[in-house]
């Protein structure tokens, strides 16, 4: 934004939805004045127009004040996020170990991976995956130096990556470890690697133990647009983070793709910070489906929907997830949506290891439509962090393009002016571990006291979820108080903590810390299907 | 559907906005039909040739291997990667296929991809070499027109087009009969495996059908590499699935469009999934514009008019959706989500 204008399109345009936000700056400071989202595709003109048309009937002096008519709200100045689908990227190794290794980088980045080594294809495939017309990228990796397993093979690979860069002239390609220097490359590639080539990029080696991965991620990642909506997005969490002064966490969960980032705020004169990572495997539905994913979401469902029919709902679900939204779709979509929360939780162990923030930002389609209980009960079912956080949505999806702004200052400035329109308050979620149980089931442990805008006192039982009422913009304190020692971010019998309001209330878990289900099915969806009544209205199924 | 209440005639006059509704395209033209060329397959054509349908276009293995060469020193700037290792028919001293793809050269080796039991494959299109990519693939651009579809399996095929059930119609086993063979069949809302083994039975050559699922189509997958690797291979045989997994009736468009063309020649092909329409005289009936078709929930199938936009409204399970007003018939116009709706271009 070069000039200031007095109202604006903030647009995220989504693999499974279009939403289009208006902007206003009425009076000292920018409001949210709507928002409105669409199957993808749908044109961003005519869901402007719509909401044009809405704040005209609504409010037509201020839509004077704005300028915002009908016929040019097309014309207004945009902040534009594109989520854009998952690119393909080949992983080689000379052996399992190795793309083992590799793959572990590369499942923590928007990529969606492919795997070969040796030990599992012959060089004809693994060919044939190189030139794969969906493949833009290959990630070979060999240690330095290669292991005992890894040596036998090296040279073929070598041989095969420099053949695959000589036969795809687009293709990208990132070297982790010294496959370039084996004498093989040249004789593949038909000159051997000067890092000359722009589209060749050196990565570090292959640990024995561990495989590498900020950097090695950081190089994957700067393959990919940087226009990308869950990129921008943690460059607007560092804004609000630094903001509000508290730790965000962002859990976003779309078609093609999730994201788990977590921002501080700054301290003294160091700037705010953020760890993030970005999967392709936390899609809602994976693009190829297979018994796994299907037992993934099955496990989480109360239904009686068998595999093959569950198969049949994933795969409606994958092309057109705007589609079957109420109902039992929206039940479908929840489970599917635990299923990635479930993935994205196991592949971020830094965030999920990290103590509970203070606010937990909820985005993507998947939670925008769900009742606000049963979106906080999905994330206590999966991201099972004792503490306490206060959940809220990106209801509006601005963080993406609010993050398109370069300029930092400018950037903290919307987001100062936008921040409390741009999160929907769920409620406060507080997960404790270590709950005593009682010999006998449903055994009250504790109680807990609210002191603040509502007061009031309730028994806790052990294995239990419960809500309690807590309407937006309420405070309280909350004084929990147990038979024995608990943990909630630290262990002691007796836990004061400010709790905040919202559509949800304040929602308590005393369920295990990670939460285990029954083994036989009819019992687990017995559990799933008790909890799932205090979230969802009982008679509209 | 709860929530979904009769709107006051103000509401329903409002602006249309059905743009906002998810389109759906019908027809494409032209179509560029993509073959997969595996590592050692074989292009029989070059680009900008001129192919007619039934041509052979490119040769592959049925039995595919990887073969290990000495490579003659001083040869390495003469052969690259991609370039055929030896004329068509040579072999080696051990009677092997040497008429394979430079794969690499490694240790002074050339590793290359060759195998046994060639076959050819031809376009289910006439049109014009568009690109050839050894290992990767060869297009081929056609003018005609080509019904979209979601997903196609196996294929490329080609055949006369023959309705034989209606758009909720179901196809069974005992109604695929040998009359059909050689022709593509629309089998209406959705067929099971056993159908699907049947039709390929009696030389049926493709199946056009609204929904197939999951288990059908692994079941039918297995089938196929099953009959793909026995001795005499397989004839030609494609399925194109316009819609899904879940059963719901073939949209009244698109349904328009395949009696349009029954009898006549058709192909379906597998990159784009798509069922091409070989003449270009069939005049193609267009839906109107404000035609809109309900693809999901509990009025799945049902087509209606389009109504006017209806606002946020509350659906059950306590979700709260944009809507849209929608006429079926004569009575009063019901709210839909928007994302239940679509309509066709």
């Amino acid at each position: 934004m070069t000039t200031v204008p007095r109202a604006l399109l903030a647009i995220d345009a989504g693999s499974a939805t279009t939403s289009v936000a208006l902007l206003g700056k009425p009076w000292k400071r920018w409001r949210l004045l709507g928002s409105m989202a669409a199957p993808a595709g749908a044109p961003i003109g005519a869901l402007a127009s719509t909401l044009a048309a809405r704040l005209i009937s609504t409010d037509p002096r201020m839509a004077v004040e704005l300028s915002v008519s009908a016929e040019s709200i097309g014309d207004l100045p945009r902040l534009e996020a594109v989520s854009s689908p998952p690119q393909t990227l080949a992983v080689l190794g000379a052996s399992r170990r190795a793309v083992g290794l590799l793959e572990g980088v590369a499942a923590r980045t928007p990529w969606r991976i492919r795997t070969a080594s040796p030990e599992t294809h012959d060089p004809r495939e693994m060919t044939e995956l190189a030139l794969r017309p969906e493949v833009a990228a290959i990630l070979v990796g060999a240690g330095d130096p290669p292991g005992p397993d890894e040596r036998g093979w090296l040279d073929d690979l070598a041989g095969l990556v420099g053949a695959a860069t000589r036969r795809r002239p687009e293709l990208r390609v990132v070297l982790a470890g010294p496959v370039a220097a084996r004498p093989a490359w040249a004789e593949g590639a038909g000159r051997p690697f000067d890092g000359s080539q722009e589209r060749i990029v050196e990565g570090p080696p292959l640990g024995m133990r561990s495989g590498p991965d900020e950097p090695l991620r950081e190089i994957l990642e700067g393959l990919l647009t940087s226009r990308d909506s869950r990129h921008t997005a943690v460059r607007a969490l560092l804004s609000l983070a630094d903001t509000i002064d508290r730790t965000v966490e962002l859990i976003d969960v779309g078609l093609d793709g999730g994201l788990r980032a977590m921002a501080s705020p700054g301290i003294a004169d160091q700037g705010p910070a953020a760890v993030a990572v970005r999967t392709a495997q936390a899609a809602l539905v994976p693009r190829d489906i297979d018994e796994d994913d299907v037992e993934a979401v099955l496990a989480w469902t109360t239904g009686s929907l068998d595999r093959h029919r569950m198969g049949d709902r994933l795969m409606d679900l994958r092309a057109a997830p705007w589609a079957d939204v109420s109902g039992e779709g929206a039940r479908l979509r929840l489970a599917a949506t635990r299923a990635a929360l479930a993935r994205l939780d196991a592949l971020s162990p830094d965030i999920a290891g990290m103590p509970s923030p203070d606010v937990t930002i909820v985005s993507g389609g998947a939670f925008m439509i769900a009742p606000a209980r049963a979106t906080a009960l999905a994330v206590a079912d999966t991201i099972r962090r004792p503490g306490t956080t206060q959940l809220a949505a990106d209801h509006a999806r601005l963080l993406g393009p609010i993050g398109t702004i370069d300029d930092p200052d400018e950037r903290r400035d919307l987001v100062a002016d936008l921040a409390d329109d741009l999160l929907a308050p769920i409620g406060s979620l507080v997960i404790v571990a270590n709950v005593p149980t009682g010999r006998r089931q449903a055994a009250r442990v504790g109680q807990i006291s609210l002191d603040g805008d509502v007061q009031g006192r309730h028994d806790l039982v052990s294995g239990e979820v419960a809500f309690i009422d807590l309407a937006p913009g309420d405070q309280a304190l909350a004084t929990f108080e147990f038979r024995d020692a608990v943990r909630v971010g630290h262990r002691a019998r007796r836990v004061a903590m400010p709790v905040s309001g919202g559509v949800a209330g304040l929602a308590i878990d005393l369920r295990d810390v990670p939460l285990r289900l029954p083994e036989r099915r009819d019992r687990r969806r017995a559990a799933l299907a008790a909890w799932g009544e205090l979230a969802w209205p009982g008679d509209e199924r | 559907m709860a929530g979904a209440s009769a709107p006051t005639r103000a509401a329903v006059d409002e602006a249309p906005g059905i743009e906002l509704v998810a389109r759906r395209r019908l027809l494409i033209s032209p179509v560029d039909a993509f073959f997969r060329l595996q590592p050692g397959d074989h292009a029989l054509v070059k680009e900008g040739e001129a192919v007619g349908r039934g041509q052979p276009i490119l040769e592959h293995f049925r039995e595919p291997r990887t073969l290990v060469v000495p490579g003659a020193s001083g040869e390495g700037d003469q052969l690259i990667p991609g370039d055929r290792a030896a004329p068509l028919g040579s072999r080696g001293r051990e009677g092997q296929h040497l008429d394979g793809e430079l794969l690499f050269r490694s240790g002074g080796r050339w590793r290359i991809a060759g195998g046994e039991r060639p076959e050819p494959l031809e376009s289910p299109v006439a049109g014009v070499v568009h690109e050839v990519r050894a290992g990767t693939g060869v297009t081929i651009r056609s003018t005609a027109n080509a019904i979209l579809g979601q997903t196609a399996l196996a294929g490329p095929s080609w055949g006369k087009l023959q309705v034989a059930t209606g758009p909720d119609g179901e196809l069974r086993a005992q109604h695929v009969d040998v009359g059909m063979a050689g022709s593509i069949i629309v089998a209406g809302a959705r067929m099971d495996a056993e159908a699907l083994t049947r039709a390929r039975a009696v030389g049926i050559r493709g199946v056009v059908v609204a929904a197939l699922g999951i288990k059908e189509q692994r079941d039918f997958l297995a089938s196929e590499r099953r009959g793909r690797a026995a001795v005499h291979g397989l004839p030609p045989f494609g399925i194109l699935v316009l819609d899904g997994a879940s059963r719901r009736p073939i949209a009244s468009p698109l349904m328009a469009l395949l009696e349009a063309i029954e009898g006549g020649m058709v192909a379906i092909l597998g990159d784009p999934p798509a069922l091409v329409i070989d003449d270009p005289s069939i005049l193609l009936p267009s839906p109107p514009p404000d035609l809109v078709r309900v693809r999901s929930g509990p009025l799945a199938g049902a087509e209606g008019t389009w109504a006017g936009l209806a606002g946020p409204r509350r659906f059950p399970a306590g979700v709260t959706l944009e809507a849209a007003f929608v006429r079926f018939g004569g009575r009063p116009p019901v709210a839909i989500p928007f994302g239940d709706l679509e309509r066709f271009a």
